[in-house]
């Protein structure tokens, strides 16, 4: 739900966490988003940085500067300016991520799992189809690769995207690890709670996983142009799109990346509007699948 | 310069506060897990507080330093000798070019800081000297010290002979016993009374699966409202699990049913939630405790968390000095 009133919540002595909803809605990252703008603009004394995330924003702040609650009172009026936001534009990129669904890799990593973890785990793929009420891996498939992805927040790791999908006929669930993988290849894509995401390098993880990408969306070695000025690719407020491609492709596109002579094919003129996704979402049937 | 004869365990260039200005694009702050001591070492050699200058964490190293100096080392009791002569801590001490600094495993405490007058000048990434060793960014060349490297180091106006006045030092503890402040909150509205009773009334063991990302707790299981089990299936299916959010540093983080401790290389974000935080002027307890040692929270209210780190930041200037 969107809360009629935000909640103000103390992190320690220097955070606070402002929560305007408690689900997987554009609207609400719109508002964390916009929040998160205007306190850039405003240059609100006392704020040293704040992170929108998908229905929330942290924010860090000089108690020496400001106190909790005169914090709390200008974010409440800043909050109030956000009514319209009906008529917000945000930029927003469309980048395209190559990717091997149903990949050997993910493959490898959640046998390790059941070999050496729980051996009744069942294979993601098929999980999270058969949670979602789909016919097979297959489809979960095309359901997961049927949408662009909304990059709603960047975290856990720099750089790492916190993804919804745009499209309500592609919206899946799948519950976590318990316990977590040992291990996880960088490029994995996989998804926990309603939330997708890309690992960005070797490691364990808990998002249920099954498919793989080629681009990095962290690279040290800064190659390629894209990430000439930070070691991480993605925005908040980006869309990224899985194009399905096949196992040669994706070698010879990682050699690409790794020489830094592959492309990233980043869009970067369109803007998206709270109004014009809100229609078109609203004259969709929900319960349509891919 | 400084010579890197033996690395330590996982010594690393740290400056205060760290890498600030960068979590919405999910990079950690990193900075020194006792910020106290850190701070007193940078003022012994006459740098500002938060200039770079080393975390030695459970083994310190073996540096021998290229020209005459004036270093000070605190924290953790890591036996330091100089050319075999064991060395002070919280005193500044004149050293020669040629002289080999070397230091053993921490006696009390977890984490020795050793700071040099006029700071280290290692490269500047994103603002910060400061190393995320995992993430292969900041100190030298991204990562912990390594043998052989030769860190850079600026012009100091040190003085040897300085002293932290007695009272201005953090009190390590002697019997492996923490008294912890933490903040309630942000989610401490989905742990039932019953969980925050014995939050608070259980001993907390740190375990040994710890490090400057997380520090693992080991103690009873939590209980929680109805609102950790009647919620929207985007939160994820553990009680536990909440829609993907910022995390504060120093949250206690609830993966699953273990309480995890985000400290200073910790994740910015993620699907758990965060019931308590611990603030800035009970963080350095974490930074010198050892797993194996036992935690007991006592909440404190904002405000009263705040007023405590100002009391810190004021015994953290040459004022503390004699």
């Amino acid at each position: 739900m969107i809360y009629e009133q935000p909640r103000f919540l103390p992190g320690g002595d220097r955070f606070l966490t402002i929560e305007f909803g408690d689900e997987l809605n554009l609207e609400l990252n719109f508002r964390a988003q916009g929040l998160a703008k205007l306190i850039a603009e405003h240059q609100v004394k006392g704020i040293v940085e704040a992170a929108p995330f998908f229905a929330t924003i942290l924010i860090h702040y000089d108690p020496d500067l400001i106190s909790f609650e005169d914090l709390k009172r200008e974010m409440a009026a800043l909050i109030g300016t956000l009514t319209t936001l009906d008529d917000v534009e945000l930029d927003s990129r469309l980048i395209y991520f190559p990717a091997v669904y149903l990949d050997p890799w993910s493959a490898e990593a959640i046998d390790q799992y059941i070999e050496k973890i729980n051996p009744n785990k069942k294979r993601d793929p098929e999980f999270v189809a058969e949670l979602n009420g789909l016919e097979d891996a297959a489809q979960m498939v095309r359901v997961h690769s049927g949408t662009e992805y909304w990059v709603a927040a960047l975290g856990f790791w720099p750089g790492t995207p916190f993804m919804m999908p745009l499209d309500p006929r592609c919206r899946l669930f799948a519950p976590k690890y318990n316990p977590p993988r040992t291990f996880t290849y960088k490029g994995t894509i996989g998804m926990g709670g309603g939330s997708t995401a890309i690992y960005p390098v070797d490691g364990p993880g808990g998002y249920q996983i099954f498919a793989r990408t080629p681009v990095p969306i962290w690279d040290m070695s800064q190659k390629m142009e894209p990430f000439r000025e930070a070691p991480h690719l993605l925005r908040p407020t980006d869309r990224l799109k899985f194009v399905h491609c096949s196992l040669e492709e994706f070698e010879a596109i990682e050699r690409k990346c790794a020489e830094g002579t592959y492309q990233i094919n980043a869009v970067g003129y369109q803007k998206i509007s709270l109004k014009r996704y809100r229609a078109w979402a609203e004259s969709l049937d929900r319960t349509a699948r891919f | 310069m400084l010579e890197v004869i033996k690395p330590g365990l996982e010594t690393s260039i740290q400056d205060w506060p760290g890498r600030y200005g960068y979590l919405n694009c999910g990079y950690p702050w990193s900075g020194p897990m006792d910020s106290w001591s850190f701070r007193l070492a940078n003022v012994l050699v006459g740098n500002a507080p938060g200039d770079a200058a080393l975390e030695c964490q459970f083994i310190g190293p073996t540096l021998k330093f290229q020209r005459n100096t004036i270093i000070a080392l605190t924290g953790a009791d890591m036996q330091a000798k100089l050319d075999g002569e064991p060395v002070p801590l919280w005193q500044s001490i004149a050293v020669n070019a040629g002289q080999t600094l070397a230091m053993g495993s921490a006696r009390l405490g977890a984490r020795g800081y050793l700071a040099i007058a006029g700071g280290i000048r290692n490269e500047v990434f994103f603002g910060s000297r400061a190393t995320f060793n995992k993430g292969g960014l900041g100190g030298m060349e991204g990562h912990a010290l390594k043998a052989g490297q030769v860190v850079p180091v600026g012009e100091g106006q040190g003085r040897a002979g300085l002293k932290v006045k007695e009272a201005a030092r953090p009190v390590i503890v002697t019997d492996k016993r923490w008294q912890v402040e933490v903040v309630a909150g942000p989610n401490d509205d989905w742990i039932d009374a019953a969980g925050h009773e014995r939050f608070l009334a259980t001993d907390w063991k740190l375990s040994s699966k710890s490090d400057r990302g997380g520090f693992r707790l080991e103690g009873p299981e939590w209980t929680f409202t109805e609102r950790a089990y009647h919620k929207l299936p985007e939160h994820g299916s553990d009680p536990a699990n909440i829609v993907d959010h910022g995390y504060p540093v120093g949250a206690i983080n609830l993966a699953g049913q273990t309480p995890i401790i985000l400290v200073s290389d910790g994740p910015s974000g993620g699907g758990f939630i965060n019931p308590y935080t611990v603030p800035q002027c009970a963080f350095w307890k974490l930074g010198q405790s050892k797993p194996g040692e036992v935690y007991r929270f006592q909440v404190i209210s904002v405000t009263e968390a705040q007023q405590r780190a100002r009391d810190m930041a004021a015994r953290c200037t040459p004022d503390s000095l004699e």
